[in-house]
């Protein structure tokens, strides 16, 4: 069973964290943190040295994670030791296509299988997936989609024909961590979307607060929301106190999850 | 092999490029592209640029025999195709000028680049003045460093330079911000992109605008020579000087073709912007290329003394002449390439970019008292204008301004 494929009707968050921030036994703790809101996906992020659709704050926790030297393979183990006990949330891992294609596409598939529901590839687009697609689909893991303000009509549909899981709707033209939102086209490309696929179209990139997500909620109809730099964030603002950092993580995910 | 023609319309030089990047960027990519297949078919672009070329660039650039060096050699008879006469300095400004003009032609208002040397950003900067565009470039802090002069420049012809910290704060990091910017800015923005690097269609675009320069060679050397030189040497950074000079001479067989990267300090040394010679393919800057880059995949930083070879990717093009064994790749240490600068600059008083001096500084190492009556095509892409404190420092000399 692909538990993407039982995703709830509405409100869906999807909680987005680097693997081995800021260490790699730290970094367990904070992802039990995450799990146990029971959030409906947690995407796991392999640290990448050139992580360039991704902005400053998610940028540094790839740099503090590469630093103390956590490796593909240790952040495959951390997911899959994870995944025991947390039969509520769905797993997704994000990616860039190097840490794959170095690792070995079979081999990392082949490790990941019952382990995780989906997989986004954020520099792997629809021209260049097939090769990877194929095995995917053998093994039962989702390639999220991802589709950008720039996608028009006719792209996204030939992108939504076989998509499954979820769509990872891109809110601003911009890189992760970006700040403006606007509702309005925001509601109109979601609709747009949401006429081209039955699955749920999440809303990702700049949102940072409760009052985002309760905007996105009322005032489009995306089935959920995406939260990444702005978790990471708050480990910079306490000044990388990690006790401070693992409270505050606990009462941001409470007010975001509605 | 006859007639060759890569890449194949995914932008496939044999397995190497494609387009490896965000959603954000692919539909942009796929309309530069159709922009550029459009504009290669309008006589007007055509002759605008070569206009361009000759009363604003200079060209075409001059083939200079070489007599001392190759009296020095003793060996093969050596031309420096001259493209360090060029305006600004390199051949950066040749791509530069197609690229501006085909952003013209789409309606973008805002330039960005990414530089190393400089000459890259130098050359953006020139015609964005030239065309009343704004320009931002952006420089990794420690190329600012070793690059003032070429610094000065852009902020002379009206660019903002902004400096690049990330990461080892040189080329490699200067083109992911670069590449984050256009994600943020893809309505009105044109990303010059200053090598054959880069997601499809740059490595095609930028060696097509750069193939003037091996035109003009093989036209020149027929009428000095009567015949086609048996051998073209060019540095290779990402790729760009060593693309244009190679590329109308690939279907001739029987011209060897020799492209030489920065070893930096040694081959085997972690401190070296060799990618071919000890890289293995990956994907970097959106295409499949080889790359430097450890067991897990992650990019290493690159070193050179030459701040426009310091990369640790290298244009898709030349991983696959590489694998079909078209050309053969080298590389030449900061020390080998100092050698050659200051050799050349006595011999022919001429004196070469650091970046040259690394093709220059191979030529001297296998040719000397080799290869009696050959002839040699050798790209002098730069002047070395811009390396005078870096090259000063190195050699010991106090030249504090
Ligand atoms: C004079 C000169 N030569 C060569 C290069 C390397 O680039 P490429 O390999 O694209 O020619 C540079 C880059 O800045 C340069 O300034």
């Amino acid at each position: 069973m692909n538990k993407l494929d039982h995703l709830p009707s509405k409100n869906i968050l999807s909680l987005f964290m680097t693997c081995g921030f800021p260490t790699l036994s730290q970094s367990k703790k904070v992802f039990h943190e995450l799990l146990s809101h029971q959030p409906d996906i947690i995407e796991f992020g392999l640290p990448f040295s050139d992580p360039m659709a991704d902005g400053p704050v998610i940028q540094e926790s790839s740099k503090i994670a590469l630093k103390s030297k956590i490796t593909t393979k240790q952040s495959l183990n951390l997911i899959a030791q994870l995944k025991k006990g947390s039969d509520k949330t769905a797993f997704v891992i994000m990616c860039y296509l190097n840490t794959v294609q170095k690792y070995g596409i079979q081999k990392f598939i082949k490790e990941i299988k019952n382990i995780v529901d989906g997989l986004i590839i954020v520099d792997l687009p629809f021209e260049e997936e097939k090769p990877i697609k194929n095995i995917l689909d053998k093994n039962n893991i989702h390639l999220i989609k991802l589709i950008s303000p720039m996608t028009d009509q006719k792209r996204s549909k030939r992108l939504l024909k076989e998509a499954k899981g979820f769509v990872y709707y891109i809110s601003a033209t911009g890189i992760t961590g970006s700040n403006k939102l606007d509702y309005q086209e925001i509601n109109k490309n979601v609709l747009a979307l949401k006429k081209q696929t039955k699955i749920p179209v999440l809303v990702g990139f700049g949102i940072k607060s409760k009052k985002d997500v309760m905007a996105i909620s009322k005032n489009t109809k995306a089935d959920g929301v995406i939260i990444g730099s702005a978790l990471i964030q708050k480990y910079f603002d306490l000044k990388m106190n990690f006790t401070s950092y693992i409270i505050s993580l606990r009462k941001f995910i409470k007010e975001v999850k509605i | 092999m006859k007639n060759y023609s890569q890449p194949n319309t995914l932008g496939r030089f044999g397995e190497y490029g494609g387009m490896y990047v965000s959603e954000t960027l692919m539909p942009l990519l796929l309309d530069l592209d159709q922009s550029y297949q459009k504009i290669q078919k309008d006589k007007k672009f055509h002759k605008e640029l070569e206009d361009l070329f000759k009363n604003y660039v200079g060209r075409p650039s001059a083939l200079h025999h070489a007599k001392n060096l190759s009296a020095y050699l003793n060996g093969p008879k050596v031309y420096f195709k001259r493209d360090e006469l060029n305006h600004t300095g390199a051949h950066k400004i040749n791509n530069c000028l197609g690229q501006i003009l085909l952003a013209k032609k789409m309606g973008k208002t805002r330039i960005i680049a990414e530089t190393g040397a400089g000459q890259h950003g130098v050359a953006t900067a020139t015609v964005c003045a030239l065309f009343g565009l704004p320009c931002y470039i952006y420089m990794g802090s420690k190329d600012i460093e070793r690059q003032k002069p070429n610094v000065f420049r852009m902020k002379l012809l009206g660019a903002k330079i902004i400096p690049v910290e990330s990461g080892s704060k040189s080329l490699k990091d200067a083109m992911n911000e670069a590449l984050r910017d256009w994600i943020k800015n893809v309505r009105d923005t044109f990303y010059i992109i200053g090598s054959t690097a880069g997601p499809h269609p740059y490595p095609k675009m930028v060696r097509d605008f750069q193939s003037v320069i091996g035109k003009e060679a093989r036209e020149q050397i027929l009428k000095i020579e009567k015949k086609l030189p048996d051998y073209l040497i060019a540095c290779v950074g990402g790729g760009s000087n060593a693309m244009g000079l190679f590329y109308p001479f690939l279907n001739d067989k029987k011209v060897q073709i020799i492209g030489v990267e920065a070893a930096g300090k040694g081959p085997k040394t972690n401190q070296t912007a060799a990618t071919m010679t000890s890289g293995t393919p990956g994907i970097l800057h959106g295409s499949y290329s080889y790359v430097l880059q450890d067991n897990d995949g992650q990019i290493k930083e690159a070193h050179s003394i030459s701040a426009g070879l310091d990369y640790p990717g290298v244009g898709p093009e030349h991983s696959h002449l590489k694998d079909i064994k078209r050309a053969k790749y080298y590389g030449v240490t900061d020390k080998e390439a100092l050698n050659a600068f200051q050799l050349c600059s006595k011999l022919e008083g001429i004196i070469p970019a650091l970046e040259p001096s690394h093709a220059l500084a191979y030529l001297i190492k296998a040719f000397k008292n080799k290869a009696k009556g050959k002839t040699i095509i050798l790209n002098l892409c730069g002047r070395g204008d811009k390396d005078l404190f870096t090259a000063a420092k190195a050699i010991g000399f106090d030249a504090d301004e």
